[in-house]
């Protein structure tokens, strides 16, 4: 499989292509009223009709219907929304462990560029920012088929460098994309909690629709480490010779207690959270979780 | 203090002690290395809890040093001697070594024996001990010593120190010693043992029972269990050590000695011979080799002997000098030699003096005896008859000298008569009465019968006659199954059915001789009544025939058959207990002198050193009898003075011979006969599973003498392994648990 195609993973791009991904919230008004469909939207392509129910708008209703059979039927059209969706993904140091096939970057990356195709296939316009210490490199959100490519390419990382501030790095993004849409973190989160937690804020603040996918590895989940370990830091200098099994109740509390403060900071900020394996079988986690996506948006 | 047995294991083991830090650092070597992103909360979790950690990685790293430190110890073998080893059960050690020297030991097979075995025993374990840098102290006795009770024969070691040439010492000490010809079985031993160890102190003490563990010595006693469980009660650690494999098969000569007859010069004198089969198979071809005062004579051949059996010959013996002669039996070597030779011992007169006393002047019944005890002329019996009256009994001199005394138609003794005939008879001499006309009742029944306490052996009425049975063909008596009569069984004897009795001398209808006595009929009239009853008196025999020895009241002595009969009556009566011929080794020699007669000094010559089976040049270092002069102590008994010569007992069968000299310094010399016991000759062994059933409850422990490899270190003192063990123990627990506690050990869940 050549460089620039590794993160296509087909079966994974097939499976999610039988799914409709639908924003939860509809960015730059598509949909208008309080009572408006939150799955039909004004398009050009007609769907099917549905009995009239009430609070629905009257401006959908078929008239020639109603001429001929006396019934309210509106009319239901395949929405075309005007996705803006940024994957913010993370290609810092950190995230080149792994302990399976695929270490985090490489997950992280594939989810990315999954998620892209899925977007472009349906028009939406896809934006990508990789970083590390800083924003690598800005790709545009634009709706082309070949924008992939350029995705890809900006993901394309040899050389990670630490994460240092998180919260610039989304502020940046906020900036940069003044314009409501979705934004899509894809990290392992080993940042500074309080800057990530305000740079979510921010972007909700702004209007961004914020899902996270918190990619961790099985060893850093659960430690199962044993014998004597030298543990060298990939993002800092530091290193740590002990026996792992003794540090690792410690290790669990501490991981818990991360996870627990990043999810509640999601929740409080109404951000999606989804805690991720990098051994959890890709197209699965795609799937399920643009179902709960969707189970979501059903919901409103 | 402290010493260990195995001293260089510990020099090597305790470096090993470093071992669990040399993994320590390797393994800090080996550290896997890991490029590890998430190192925040593993900071976080080492800071929480280094300390906790490293103390009990401290922990554990110790309890790993101490454990190996408790293997090492184990091995060494370490033991306390002091206040706290007594603590744990240990301090001083005594050894004693009871080794058995009972001829069974001479046991040979192969190129050993079993002493020899037992032997090399005793050294490796004196070796072992001598080895170990202990206070430990050695006791060896032998069987044969504790046997000869406390008359100055002590251990060959009494608690020796135990230092590091000891075992050179001891192996001086065996080098010498051979079996000894006694029986001495181990329970004397032991007794003396367990005297000399009296209460328990605080000490240690083993007895090692060094033997053959004959099965007559152990399976008969009931003592053995006794005093065994004695000593294992007061915590004494016993060893029994085996030192023969199996029972090998053995024939010895358990009895020799004259068959009986007339003992005196120049008259065939018969022996019976005995030998035995000890082995478990049969014996083929026995030949028995006989000596007479040294000169061989023809020997016997046993054709077969079955296991177990013993089968008797007699055989007759001829000297024709009077005085003392020595016959030997002896077998062809054998796995023991020592029971294949036996002695005994005749000391014939020129010959025997046989007192009749007839109470007629004109000693009519006591010349008819006479006549048929010493017919005259070519024919030799080897009897002196001597007439006297009755009043010869009364001239108090010593009756000693006749081998037989008959009382023929004796009216009326003197009292003092009486006595002297009781004391004769009761010393073993032999009395015979003949009635007669001058008999008289009262005097019998009151004098010399006294209701069975007398020398007569039944109570008398009258003179009495046979009355004549014309249809009755038989004979006048009948006899029963008796010595005396022994010649006449069979029916070609038919000289006795011509006797005629006419009168005897009746007794009660209803008297029969008492259950309980040595009373007892030996031959009847045809009417049933008694006509010669025989009783024991004292070591001597009585034997009253009732009627007249002169053709009187009968016609015997006309008749050839009562020749035949006085003379075995003779014999009978005369056949003394052959004292001498049945002396057995390790007997003490003691004899009494009369101070009239003989000079204080006696001269003791022991046997040659006949037997071949011994390695030559070979001698037993026992303090036995061998030979030498004894000054004799005078003892002072009821106003006579008394010379007792007292010798401390003979180590050797064989004739033992005594020089003694007389006051007008004339030598005499006598000779003793020693055999050993025979029984011991029994080979068989008790065996481990028998001897553990004798000795139920008793804490022993028994080992075959080649698996003896008792190290000296499993003997003495406080062995302190068994409560290492327990720490090492302890010590691996609180390991693991601190291991896991420090998470050393895998859970559940997969690890990588």
């Amino acid at each position: 499989m050549p460089d620039s195609k590794r993160f296509l993973h087909p079966e994974a791009i097939k499976r999610i292509a039988r799914l409709d991904l639908r924003a939860r919230h509809i960015v730059e008004g598509f949909l208008s009223g309080s009572h408006r469909s939150p799955y039909f939207g004004q398009s050009i392509e007609f769907l099917q009709h549905r009995e009239y129910v009430t609070g629905d708008d009257m401006r959908h209703i078929d008239w020639k219907v109603w001429a001929k059979q006396n019934r309210y039927y509106v009319k239901q059209y395949e929405e075309d929304t005007n996705l803006r969706c940024t994957l913010l993904v993370d290609v810092s140091g950190s995230m080149r462990y792994g302990s399976g096939p695929l270490n985090k970057y490489e997950y992280a990356s594939t989810i990315a560029v999954s998620l892209a195709y899925l977007l472009l296939r349906q028009q939406d316009a896809v934006g990508c920012v990789p970083f590390d210490d800083a924003v690598r490199t800005t790709v545009p959100l634009r709706s082309k088929r070949n924008h992939l490519d350029s995705i890809i390419a900006a993901l394309d990382v040899s050389q990670p460098k630490q994460k240092t501030d998180i919260y610039r790095i989304l502020r940046h993004v906020a900036e940069s994309y003044p314009r409501r849409g979705m934004v899509l973190l894809v990290s392992d989160l080993l940042v500074d909690r309080t800057g990530l937690i305000k740079g979510l804020q921010l972007l909700r603040r702004q209007g961004h629709d914020v899902m996270v996918f918190h990619v961790m590895d099985d060893d850093e989940l659960d430690f199962p480490f044993k014998g004597p370990t030298r543990f060298e830091g990939l993002e800092i200098p530091e290193h740590l010779s002990c026996n792992p099994r003794a540090l690792r109740e410690g290790y669990l509390a501490a991981v818990g207690a991360f996870l627990e403060e990043v999810r509640r900071g999601c929740a409080r900020n109404t951000v999606d959270y989804a805690l991720v394996r990098t051994s959890e079988s890709l197209d699965a986690v795609l799937a399920s979780y643009l179902n709960r996506r969707l189970g979501m948006h059903h919901r409103n | 203090m402290l010493t260990f047995a195995n001293n260089p294991l510990l020099l090597y083991g305790l470096p090993l002690i470093g071992v669990p830090v040399l993994i320590h650092l390797i393994n800090l070597l080996r550290h896997r290395r890991v490029q590890w992103a998430a190192m925040e909360f593993l900071l976080a979790s080492q800071k929480k809890n280094s300390s906790w950690i490293r103390f009990k990685e401290l922990l554990l790293l110790l309890l790993r040093m101490l454990a190996v430190a408790a293997v090492v110890l184990i091995v060494a073998q370490p033991r306390l001697w002091d206040e706290l080893g007594r603590f744990f059960g240990g301090g001083k050690t005594q050894h004693i070594v009871l080794l058995d020297d009972s001829f069974s030991m001479a046991d040979r097979w192969g190129d050993t024996s079993a002493f020899q075995e037992a032997r090399q025993v005793v050294e490796r374990l004196g070796q072992a001990l001598a080895d170990e840098p202990l206070d430990q102290t050695f006791t060896l006795l032998r069987f044969s010593r504790a046997g000869r009770g406390q008359d100055g024969s002590p251990p060959d070691l009494l608690q020796a120190q135990v230092n590091t040439d000891f075992g050179q010492r001891l192996k001086d000490v065996l080098r010498p010693m051979r079996p000894s010809q006694l029986a001495s079985g181990p329970a004397p031993a032991l007794e003396a043992i367990e005297q000399l160890l009296g209460e328990a102190k605080d000490e240690d003490r083993v007895v090692y029972v060094v033997s053959d563990f004959r099965a007559n010595e152990w399976n008969d006693s009931e003592e053995l269990p006794k005093i065994l469980g004695r000593l294992d009660q007061s915590r004494v650690h016993l060893r029994l050590i085996n030192c023969v494999d199996t029972a090998h098969p053995n024939l010895g000569i358990v009895d020799l000695q004259p068959a009986g007859g007339t003992q005196a010069a120049g008259v065939p004198l018969y022996f019976d011979v005995t030998v035995k089969n000890f082995g478990s198979n049969e014996a083929e071809g026995v030949s028995v080799l006989l000596q007479e005062d040294g000169q061989p004579r023809p020997a016997l051949a046993i054709e077969k002997l079955a296991p177990g059996e013993s089968e008797t010959r007699r055989f007759a013996a001829f000297f024709p000098t009077a005085g003392e002669h020595v016959v030997a039996a002896s077998l062809g070597t054998d796995t023991l030699a020592t029971d294949n030779v036996r002695f005994t011992l005749v000391d014939l007169p020129v010959s025997a003096p046989v007192l009749l006393i007839d109470g007629a002047a004109d000693s009519l019944n006591a010349r008819y005896l006479a006549a048929a005890l010493s017919p005259g002329g070519a024919v030799k019996t080897g009897l002196d008859p001597q007439i006297e009256p009755t009043s010869y009994l009364n001239q108090n001199q010593s009756l000693d000298k006749f081998a037989a005394i008959f009382l023929l138609d004796v009216d009326r003794l003197d009292p003092a008569a009486v006595k002297t005939l009781e004391e004769y008879v009761a010393g073993g001499g032999g009395l015979g009465f003949f009635m007669g006309d001058r008999c008289r009742a009262p005097f019998y029944n009151d004098k010399l019968y006294r209701e069975g306490q007398g020398l007569f052996p039944l109570p008398l009425i009258a003179k009495t006659q046979l009355l004549v049975d014309r249809l009755e063909r038989g004979a006048d008596f009948e006899f029963t199954d008796h010595p005396i009569f022994k010649v006449f069984e069979g029916e070609r004897n038919s000289y006795l059915s011509a006797v005629t009795i006419d009168w005897y001398f009746s007794s009660p209808k209803n008297w029969a001789p008492p259950a309980d006595s040595s009373t007892k009929v030996i031959a009847r009239l045809r009417n049933g009544a008694p006509l010669a009853v025989e009783r024991k008196f004292g070591d001597g025999r009585v034997t009253a025939i009732l009627t007249t020895a002169a053709p009187q009241w009968n016609n015997w002595s006309r008749n050839p058959s009562f020749v035949v009969a006085a003379l075995e009556l003779e014999s009978y009566l005369a056949m003394r207990p052959a004292l001498d011929a049945n002396r057995a080794v390790g007997a003490p020699i003691e004899l009494e002198l009369d101070p009239a007669h003989y000079q204080p000094q006696v001269r003791l010559i022991a046997p040659a050193d006949r037997r071949t089976d011994e390695p030559r040049g070979a001698t037993d270092q026992a303090p036995a009898l061998e030979g030498g002069t004894l000054a004799v102590t005078a003892t002072s008994k009821e106003g006579e003075t008394n010379l007792r010569a007292s010798f401390p007992a003979a180590a050797k069968s064989g004739v033992y011979e005594l020089q003694l000299t007389k006051t007008d310094n004339q030598p005499v010399i006598r000779h003793l006969a020693f055999n050993v016991q025979a029984a011991e000759g029994d080979l068989t062994t008790v065996g481990a599973a028998a001897l553990a059933e004798r000795l139920k409850g008793v804490r022993y422990e028994y080992a075959q003498a080649n698996d003896f490899q008792w190290a000296a270190h499993e003997m003495a003192g406080s062995n302190l392994s068994e409560w290492i063990l327990y720490l090492l123990v302890g010590l691996m627990l609180g390991e693991q648990a601190l291991a896991y506690s420090a998470s050393y050990h895998p859970g559940k869940e997969a690890v990588r």
